[in-house]
């Protein structure tokens, strides 16, 4: 009796569904970012806006490659069903909070595929995520940095907002460069 | 639809249906409710979970006429299934079977190499 579940793919279908799983998460990341984008340009601060677009556009990119790895090595990927996303936030400074709050729960969720590949003996699969793993340590790096800003720069002060808005727009332009 | 050969093998049976394998074409034969479904490997496994993304909770408590049936459709393999709840716990168990099944020859592969498995 043949071994169709080998057949075509050596991905395991536990390793499938957490992949795609994490295909939702960053979709939905890549969302939440565009909303508080939205928020910060009808608020005025155009410039951290602005970095706040190409975060959304970073995490999609970080969906796709993981959407592609997965029909590369012979999976099914499903385009994730994202619901809504916050819209609303009650100050400047929480935007950014919600920002690290999401990049550690992304971060967690890496770590988890990357034990559960070790578990199940999947190390291209491991391999793979180790991409993940160090663009984590950088994106948690830069949320942080955010809010250390905040505690920089009096925001209450008469160009508090302004500078704050110029500063965060240039979070992670050096790595850029 | 088919005949019972040697490249056919029996993965599951309940007495409301059952599930084969056959070698030549590499497919996965469902036969449930009077409709013998074939899927390849990977649909069959997608099959599997939509099966088991129906909300029978839902089904059990909501009182709409909407929730009496679910409706389980596959353009590629042109088939449209209307399930009532017994049938969705019994496909399910039939489907869970199977995969088992399926789970179980593949490690046993893996752990012999190629030694050919009746």
């Amino acid at each position: 009796m043949k071994d169709l579940l080998r057949l075509r793919t050596s991905l395991k279908e536990e390793i499938e569904i957490i992949l795609n799983a994490q295909c939702k998460m960053e979709a939905e990341a890549s969302q939440k970012y565009l909303a508080m984008a939205s928020w910060l340009d009808r608020n005025g601060f155009a410039k951290s806006a602005e970095y706040l677009y190409a975060q959304a556009e970073e995490e999609r990119q970080h969906f796709l490659k993981i959407f592609k790895y997965i029909t590369e090595v012979g999976g099914t990927a499903i385009t994730p069903i994202v619901g809504e996303v916050p819209q609303e936030y009650p100050t400047f400074k929480s935007v950014f909070e919600a920002a690290l709050q999401s990049e550690i729960a992304v971060t967690n969720a890496i770590n988890k595929i990357v034990a559960k590949c070790r578990e199940v003996n999947d190390y291209a699969t491991e391999d793979f995520m180790m991409w993940y793993v160090t663009e984590q340590r950088e994106e948690e790096k830069n949320a942080r940095r955010a809010l250390e800003l905040f505690d920089l720069i009096d925001s209450e002060s008469p160009t508090g907002k302004f500078v704050l808005d110029k500063e965060i727009a240039k979070i992670g332009e050096a790595e850029n460069e | 639809m088919y005949k019972k050969e040697n490249h056919i093998h029996e993965l599951y049976t309940t007495p409301k249906g059952s599930v084969h394998q056959c070698d030549l074409t590499d497919k996965i034969y469902l036969t449930f409710k009077d409709s013998v479904l074939a899927f390849k490997i990977q649909d069959f496994l997608m099959f599997r979970r939509k099966v088991h993304a129906v909300d029978i909770h839902e089904m059990i408590f909501n009182l709409s006429d909407k929730y009496d049936f679910e409706v389980i459709e596959s353009q590629q393999y042109q088939f449209s299934l209307k399930l009532t709840l017994c049938d969705i716990i019994q496909l399910r168990e039939l489907l869970d079977g199977a995969r088992f099944t399926i789970e179980m020859y593949s490690m046993l592969h893996e752990v012999l190499g190629d030694f050919e498995i009746a």
